[in-house]
């Protein structure tokens, strides 16, 4: 599978990790990953050390995800490569989320 | 599950009928070969058990006429015999047979085989149904497509006509993603310029696009200043495309006196080709349109000079990520390289086709995934 979550309880974080091209065939996948869960945390990661590339379908899913989990909770985008960083600077994704 | 046994003994029709039915299948039997031929077109089996030797005919003829009637349909058929020579069972096999088992047979080993037929019926049917669907959404998708194409390229046509002092080349992907270039001259002699690469494919791109257009024309007819006409595409966009969807892009005004003033997001760096062969770069700073609410929106310009025979460059991403034959993307130092080396011509349109040829040399064979959009602008000369 292309995505996985890990549950955290005890730091209160889900990862949520990405393998391959993230792009518009995961868009169902990647909301179900983070609204199926029965609560919101405080933190959340998106581990894209395991992306190739991404699409601007891909920052579109990113952005639906901040709407949908509430402003207090933060989320990290985590292991990009130097091109998938580069995109997300491009679109000053660092307004909105924190990028590691 | 239907199937239809053929046999002209009483006794391995009853037989068959009783293990096939304790395997879930309904069952028909007949004793000769025309009521065969009937029985399979009435019926319609899935499945057919038949002997070599039957009353009126022989098994070999009748599997060549049910595989003829079958025509696309998946039909296996089963010989039951027993006639267990090398020659008669190459005959079975080869005029069309699916598989042979031998007479006496084991009840237990005569049920699994069965199941395993069963089972493969039910794989194809699944296939057909699955294909028939996909066969399906595959025509509406190629039909929203050449909509989506349609709906773009009307708005394309109100954009200002190529010149020296305007070029415009957009190439479409195969798997069209909506970008859209617009520019058109004001009556105090400014130029207007909007590059923009929506996100998504097909017709929601092109939906997107529709409004932006109209307030692109009325910015202009209004002489509207940038930021606003910035404000005023992020607020329709925020209102017509969910939050999972965007447009970036720039917007540029050109003065008839060189002045540059410009709002970027979510855009590669475009480039000023100065006329001595420098190359400076106009970032884009801000997020992409239609995602911040209209509080959080930043308006803010930049600004630049266009000295006669300088060439302002834009263009989108999808022509940084072009691919060559051996999957590599163009990327920025090349686009530099191409960019300074096209514009030097005088000639606008020159230039333009010189840098479309030079594209077009990287991409060679290779298929083109993303929209490409090149826009080079140069100020009118005052004389």
């Amino acid at each position: 599978m292309s995505i996985s979550v890990t549950v955290n309880e005890e730091e209160n974080l889900v990862t949520i990790h990405i393998i391959g091209s993230f792009d518009f065939s995961l868009f169902n996948e990647f909301r179900e990953a983070y609204s199926s869960l029965p609560k919101t945390y405080k933190s959340y990661v998106v581990d894209m050390s395991m992306v190739e590339y991404l699409d601007s379908a891909a920052l579109g899913m990113l952005l639906s995800m901040r709407n949908a989990i509430e402003l207090e909770s933060d989320i990290r985008l985590e292991g990009a490569n130097d091109f998938i960083k580069n995109i997300l600077m491009i679109s000053r994704f660092d307004k909105r989320f924190d990028i590691q | 599950m239907k199937l239809l046994c053929v046999d002209s003994e009483p006794v391995y029709r009853e037989i068959i009928s009783l293990c096939a039915e304790s395997v879930g299948a309904q069952v028909k039997s007949v004793e000769c070969f025309d009521e065969a031929i009937h029985a399979f077109y009435d019926y319609a089996p899935d499945i057919v058990i038949l002997d070599v030797i039957i009353k009126g005919g022989s098994g070999i003829d009748l599997v060549k006429k049910m595989k003829a009637m079958a025509g696309n349909r998946f039909v296996p058929i089963i010989f039951l015999a027993s006639q267990t020579s090398d020659a008669v069972m190459g005959n079975c096999f080869r005029c069309g047979a699916d598989d042979f088992i031998p007479k006496p047979f084991s009840e237990i080993l005569f049920n699994i085989r069965l199941k395993t037929h069963m089972r493969h019926v039910e794989l194809i049917k699944e296939m057909y149904r699955k294909n028939k669907a996909l066969t399906y959404y595959q025509t509406m998708i190629e039909r929203e497509h050449e909509m989506a194409h349609h709906v773009l390229n009307h708005i394309q046509t109100r954009s200002e006509r190529n010149s020296e002092y305007v070029a415009i080349t957009r190439l479409s992907a195969a798997s069209f993603n909506g970008d859209l270039a617009l520019v058109k001259t004001r009556s105090d002699g400014a130029r207007l310029a909007f590059v923009g690469d929506f996100t998504g494919h097909g017709l929601p791109a092109s939906i997107g696009a529709l409004p932006v257009m109209q307030a692109f024309f009325d910015a202009v007819d209004d002489l509207l200043d940038i930021g606003k006409l910035a404000e005023r595409i992020n607020r329709i966009l925020i209102s017509v495309l969910p939050d999972y969807m965007f447009c970036a892009g720039y917007l540029v005004l050109l003065y008839p006196n060189g002045k540059i003033l410009y709002w970027g997001g979510g855009m590669p760096n475009a480039f000023i080709r100065r006329s001595g062969g420098k190359l400076d770069q106009l970032r884009s700073n801000h997020m992409p349109l239609g995602i911040l609410p209209a509080r959080e929106f930043d308006a803010g310009l930049q600004s630049d000079q266009l000295d006669e025979s300088d060439t302002l460059v834009i263009m989108s991403d999808g022509v940084l990520e072009l691919k060559n034959i051996s999957e590599e993307m163009l990327g920025n130092d090349r686009v530099e390289a191409i960019i300074n080396s096209s514009y030097a011509e005088k000639s606008l349109i020159t230039a333009q086709r010189t840098a479309e040829k030079k594209l077009a040399e990287y991409q060679g064979e290779s298929i083109q995934l993303d929209d490409i959009t090149l826009l080079a602008l140069r100020r009118t000369c005052l004389n």
